[in-house]
């Protein structure tokens, strides 16, 4: 029992203390939660814009419009269907690359450029979240608000989107959580996030177990701490419901 | 008030509006019945231009609706619709429910907004709801709030698609004595609805719509008592 507290205290110092092994972690760390946040608002942003175009588009080919701003719409649309299936279709450690030596090739702060790969790959997901969100809002509810003279934005904003927001938050966060676990991809671009400080650790210290594992409950407590929280938002929302 | 020419409404093939002329002056109270898939709906969700019509014209006060440069939101405040699955907006309270419309039209000051909403639900005995959220209400409740809520807007018309449709039978009543006091008021109204014994008490003009065509049309009591068209006997024998 003395021995196995005398190795956990010794793979402690090993991994954490020695040579300010710590600040490494804090700074992979620190990279983490930024891209991670960063990433999930242009994710939003993006996918709001494009379920936002994605509804509009619908209501103009259901009412057969010709105007000048249906056509737009429409073709903003398609754009926008070829940009999911894109994002959908190729993997993730791909796109980071692509982004780093093409898009943004030369560009000198590599955890902005994790931020805009992260955030443009997620903006994708999103957008199918909302638009799920929004389609399982009963049609009868947008009806109402376009017979009181609402116009269609303003029936998304005020009677669809508060509704459709308690199925889209769920899923959200779901998304959210799938960022959070799939920055640890960042090391194949050298920027050093939770993993990669892990992994860097682990060749100095040649101990894997230590520095992995706790890598390991890092992560895990994030994405727990994060599912509680909105399972707490969730059930105020759902008030409205209830009583 | 309300002009109807050579309305068509086609969903893919199927022709569910066929040439469909129709007029109603203020103050009239047009009841439409027939069996179901005849129309009827279709024909009053293209009053408002819920429905966009495949071609004709719907001309609401002198504006025509079927115009791509109306302003459909500005026409559709004065046309109030009631629909048979009532469409409360579930987040919103009675109160915000009433005064969202109004607000957001920028017609009154929020607490005119509110005065006008709380005097609706007094008259409909339902003050003391105005805080809770519409699924603690019965059916009927629910629908007489969704007849208020349309009259907040102050609406020179109102639509209502089979009102009573989706209530228990004992709510029924309650849904059609509020109807029938609108009536009274004078509100011109356009009712789809399978009440036949409420068609005739309210109704101004009865019509019969089979196969996207107005089949038969007459006052309340010729309609019923001595009706000519042989669809509408066979309609009649059946729902009377």
């Amino acid at each position: 029992m003395q021995k196995l507290f005398e190795s956990i205290k010794q793979g402690f110092i090993k991994t954490f203390i020695r040579d300010n092994r710590y600040k490494v972690f804090v700074q992979g760390f620190r990279n983490t939660v930024v891209i991670t946040i960063a990433a999930a608002v242009i994710g939003i942003l993006i996918g709001v814009i494009v379920s936002l175009i994605h509804s509009l588009a619908d209501n103009a080919r259901n009412k057969k419009s010709h105007t000048p701003g249906a056509v737009l719409i429409t073709a903003l649309d398609k754009l926008c269907a070829a940009y999911v299936a894109v994002m959908r279709g190729t993997p993730l450690a791909i796109q980071l690359m692509i982004m780093t030596f093409i898009v943004m090739g030369g560009f000198p702060n590599k955890v902005l450029v994790c931020c805009i790969a992260f955030g443009v790959n997620s903006g994708a997901y999103v957008s199918e979240v909302i638009r799920g969100g929004i389609a399982s809002v009963d049609i009868g509810q947008t009806e109402a608000g376009r017979s009181l003279g609402l116009s269609e934005l303003g029936t998304l904003r005020l009677i669809v989107l508060p509704q459709a927001i308690k199925n889209i938050l769920p899923a959200l966060c779901n998304e959210g959580i799938a960022v959070l676990k799939e920055t640890s991809i960042c090391g194949l671009i050298s920027v050093v996030d939770l993993t990669r400080a892990g992994d860097l650790i682990r060749s100095r210290t040649m101990s894997p177990y230590f520095t992995l594992i706790s890598v390991a409950v890092v992560y895990f407590i994030l994405v727990f701490g994060l599912s509680k929280a909105v399972k707490k938002l969730e059930r105020r929302l759902a008030q409205s419901d209830r009583h | 008030m309300i002009d109807i020419k050579g309305l068509c409404k086609d969903f893919g093939d199927l022709k569910v509006l066929k040439n469909i002329d129709l007029h109603i002056d203020k103050g009239e109270r047009v009841v439409i019945i027939g069996p179901s898939g005849s129309g009827k709906s279709t024909l009053l969700r293209c009053m408002n231009l819920l429905e966009t019509p495949t071609s004709g014209k719907v001309i609401f006060e002198g504006t025509d609706l079927t115009d791509i440069r109306t302003d459909l939101d500005k026409v559709r405040c004065k046309m109030g619709m009631v629909f048979q699955q009532f469409n409360l907006f579930p987040h919103k309270t009675i109160l915000e429910n009433m005064t969202l419309a109004p607000k957001y039209h920028k017609l009154m000051s929020d607490a005119e907004a509110k005065e006008t909403a709380m005097r609706l639900l007094t008259r409909i005995g339902l003050a003391d709801k105005a805080n809770v959220y519409p699924s603690t209400l019965s059916g009927g409740q629910k629908q007489r709030v969704a007849i208020v809520r349309a009259l907040a807007m102050g609406p020179d018309v109102m639509l209502f698609d089979e009102p009573t449709s989706a209530l228990d039978p004992e709510m029924v009543g309650e849904v059609l004595e509020l109807i029938k006091e609108l009536a009274d008021d004078g509100m011109t109204m356009a009712i789809v609805t399978h009440e036949m014994g409420f068609a005739r008490e309210v109704g101004t003009r009865v019509l019969f719509m089979d196969e996207g065509e107005i089949a038969a049309e007459n006052e309340p009591k010729a309609f019923f008592d001595k009706p000519e068209n042989p669809r509408l006997k066979d309609f009649l024998s059946k729902v009377l």
